[in-house]
């Protein structure tokens, strides 16, 4: 009897702990998931986008960043006067030069290197452009320090950053916002930033893969799709983009949790629903998971996948030709365009291994301030404002490089006339501020992604 | 029906959690304390066992689409989750002269070490054995049930274990001690049953069928280092929904949990599974939560039933 109590208030107890300890564990888990290291891991709250980032994770290895410290004390220049004459157009960058997002800041720097030499080659309306580094540590703190002293005190009304989607907001939101100040990101990728109309950035956002897709998907036939996502923020507003943008019928649209041991019915949930377009938006470990399922229950559907379920892990883990005709979009540089190729021989020849994407959006921020300077009545923020979209943007001469783009400026061509279109893509800043994407489609061929063509979005 | 397809995948879900409750509800009863590592003594096994497998090969045949070395590697696997929990509590807890919680809390950290060793030595990234996926069996698919051989393989070696221990703690000799011990320890000591053995092979049943576990729930899913851990919750939801310490409440519990869990998906069709209800009809709950449900119907199981399905009666 004695025995038998004392088992009852065993069990409570274990009760309690098992589901306090468990949470607890779980909580802790959060962050070994992540350290692994897997570039589909884009969790990061406010940042979801930047989950995509992974692929081009493993092409940049950098370390340390070099030194700016030259740069850093450059002087304040004159009021320019704009009637001609050398004058120094100066305006400034914020870059993650140190702190977590170093690798990052590295390209940039690399990008905005290139960029400056090429514009002070040709020269901007008759002078030449001069940038101001400051460093953001990574942190929104750091970031709004420095975009501080760019603006207030070196008085640039052009202001390049950042690289965090938060310290980017995080700059707009307390020092560019009342101002006239141009705010252009080089690689902010957080869906929210759309909603901040005034904050501009290079680098297009998750969204657009999603739209991509339902553009591929109804280009390939389909007028339903079963659409699954991962359980936090990156799927869900991915997912959300997708139905907003597909005209079609959304036959099974459902979350799942990361690290369950079983999908299985997911995917049977996904065949039942009858669609034969199956879209998955989730990371590779769980995929791959899913994949193996649908092949061991024999099923038969069109797959399609955001940029986070693709992956070497993905084609090792899953059986031969499980996948075969699948079809990924993947932000990428138009990788086959003539200026970008010349763009990264030029890098190559520089810094001894081949740019990313980064770079790309960073020299191209640069290319258009200077553009936009050259572009407005006069260097001043309100000027700046009327002419940075619209050289980026159709009607006029598309001009894939800034000889050619400045030249027509030069000739007292406007900003009508003058499309530029950068060596990350089109760009073409909307009214958001935020550019067109430019992304690579990818499709399963003998258990290896080849890349099938590109789309705009 | 859609209903068969999912009792099918519940079936091999169940069989999964089985090996790793009975072991967990074991340990319970004998060593008194609900051990957090348990989950990832199934991973232990599982890399155990790729790594056997990866060195011996398939040897020749193969029986339901699984090469004979696979049985052997798995034979490995237990073997190797078993040693390593004799040596885990012969250094770790016997000496350790805590209660219940002192060492539930210390079973956490064994957890986080087993974890990290294993991640040292393979990586955070999943892998799969090197066997050939299969596609369903094809005289199934009339009937709309979705399995592969190796599913049944999983099915079946999970019976034969479980039937293994049921007869061993019937039976023989040991299997009494071990029951005597469990229902009262100290009347067991002093009826000249060594106890301490009594518990090392306790450990190492309890062990070795979660490395079993574990080996399956690699051939079911991938191996990854988190694998175990991933399904413990489940596991502890089975042992308390079927009574804590009682190895046949483990069993019906898990299968319990494990049914459940794969039948979520059916809640949101609920009009394809019951014909007197409309086609469309379905709650709106979906998949996702299904460890939710399952904890659920624990909760309000033990609401009626606090012992559990098979524990004793206040």
């Amino acid at each position: 009897m004695s025995r038998n109590t004392r088992d009852n208030i065993d069990r409570r107890t274990l009760l309690k702990l098992t589901g306090g300890v468990g949470l607890a564990g779980l909580a802790g888990c959060v962050n070994t998931t992540d350290d692994g290291g897997d570039g589909g891991d884009g969790g990061d709250g406010s940042d979801g986008g930047d989950g995509s980032d992974g692929s081009d994770g493993s092409d940049g290895s950098d370390g340390s960043d070099g030194s700016d410290g030259d740069m850093d004390t450059a002087t304040p220049t004159d009021e320019p006067s704009g009637d001609g004459g050398m004058e120094t157009y100066q305006i400034g960058m914020v870059n993650s030069l140190t702190g977590s997002l170093s690798a990052f800041g590295e390209r940039n720097k690399r990008g905005m290197e290139l960029a400056l030499e090429t514009v002070n080659d040709v020269g901007v309306a008759g002078g030449e452009l001069d940038i101001v580094v400051e460093d953001s540590e990574s942190e929104s703190q750091g970031g709004v320090s420095a975009a501080q002293k760019l603006v207030n005190q070196d008085g640039v009304p052009f202001l390049i950053g950042a690289v965090g989607s938060g310290v980017s907001l995080a700059i707009y939101e307390s020092v560019v916002q009342d101002t006239d100040v141009v705010q252009l990101s080089q690689n902010s990728t957080g869906l929210g930033l759309t909603d901040f109309p005034g904050l501009l950035r290079m680098s297009p956002t998750g969204r657009t893969q999603s739209t991509a897709l339902s553009n591929i998907i109804a280009e390939d036939g389909y007028d339903s799709v079963a659409l699954t996502y991962v359980n936090n923020n990156y799927g869900q507003s991915l997912a959300d983009a997708f139905v907003k943008a597909w005209d079609g019928d959304v036959a099974y649209n459902q979350p799942h949790d990361q690290d369950q041991q079983s999908y299985s019915g997911v995917v049977s949930e996904m065949n039942s629903s009858g669609a034969d377009a199956w879209l998955f938006v989730t990371y590779q470990a769980e995929f791959a998971t899913m994949v193996n399922e649908i092949f061991s229950s024999g099923y038969e559907a069109q797959l399609y996948g955001a940029d986070s379920v693709s992956g070497d892990d993905v084609l090792e883990n899953t059986p031969e030709g499980s996948m075969d005709g699948m079809k990924i979009v993947v932000p990428s540089a138009p990788v086959e365009a003539e200026n970008y190729q010349a763009f990264a021989e030029r890098f190559e020849n520089e810094y001894g291994e081949a740019p990313t994407s980064w770079s790309a959006y960073a020299y191209d921020c640069v290319i258009t301030a200077a553009l936009s300077i050259a572009a407005a009545d006069e260097f001043t923020g309100a000027a700046l404002q009327e002419t940075v979209r619209d050289v980026t943007r159709p009607d006029g001469e598309q001009v894939d490089n800034y000889e050619d783009a400045h030249a027509i400026l030069a000739e007292g061509g406007g900003v009508a006339d003058l499309d530029y279109q950068g060596v990350s893509g089109p760009i073409d800043l909307d009214e958001n501020g935020d550019p067109v994407g430019f992304l690579q489609i990818q499709t399963v061929q003998d258990h290896e992604y080849v890349g099938t063509g590109f789309i705009e979005s | 029906m859609v209903l068969l397809d999912h009792l099918a995948s519940g079936l091999i879900f169940s069989s999964i959690i089985v090996l790793g409750s009975i072991g967990l509800s074991l340990v319970y009863s004998i060593a008194d304390f609900a051990n957090f590592a348990h989950g990832d003594t199934m991973t232990i096994g599982a890399y155990t066992s790729l790594v056997t497998f990866g060195a011996i090969g398939g040897l020749g045949g193969a029986v339901l689409g699984i090469p004979f070395g696979f049985f052997v590697a798995l034979v490995v696997g237990m073997a190797m989750a078993a040693l390593v929990a004799i040596v885990t509590e012969k250094v770790v807890y016997e000496g350790m002269d805590v209660d219940s919680i002192g060492l539930l809390i210390t079973s956490i950290g064994v957890a986080f070490v087993y974890r990290a060793v294993i991640q040292m030595g393979f990586g955070a990234d999943a892998v799969r054995y090197d066997i050939q996926a299969l596609r369903p069996i094809e005289w199934l698919l009339p009937y709309n049930v979705r399995v592969t051989e190796h599913d049944v393989a999983i099915v079946v070696s999970a019976a034969v274990l479980v039937t293994g221990l049921h007869v061993l703690l019937q039976y023989t000799d040991l299997g009494r001690k071990m029951r005597a011990m469990a229902d009262n320890p100290d009347l067991a000591r002093v009826s000249g049953i060594r106890i301490d053995r009594i518990k090392l092979w306790t450990w190492v049943i309890g062990a070795g069928l979660a490395g079993a576990g574990g080996v399956f729930l690699g051939l079911y899913n991938l191996l990854s280092p988190r694998m175990g851990f991933n399904l413990l919750l489940l596991i502890f939801a089975a042992v308390i929904l079927g009574g804590i310490g009682s190895v046949y409440g483990a069993m019906a519990g898990a299968l319990l949990i494990g049914m459940i869990h794969e039948l979520t998906p059916l809640l949101s069709q609920l009009g394809r599974v019951f014909t007197f209800l409309p086609e469309g009809f379905g709650l709106p709950i979906g998949n996702q939560y299904g460890s939710a449900i399952a904890f659920v119907i624990m909760v309000i199981v033990l609401l009626f039933r606090p012992q559990g399905i098979a524990g004793e009666a206040v």
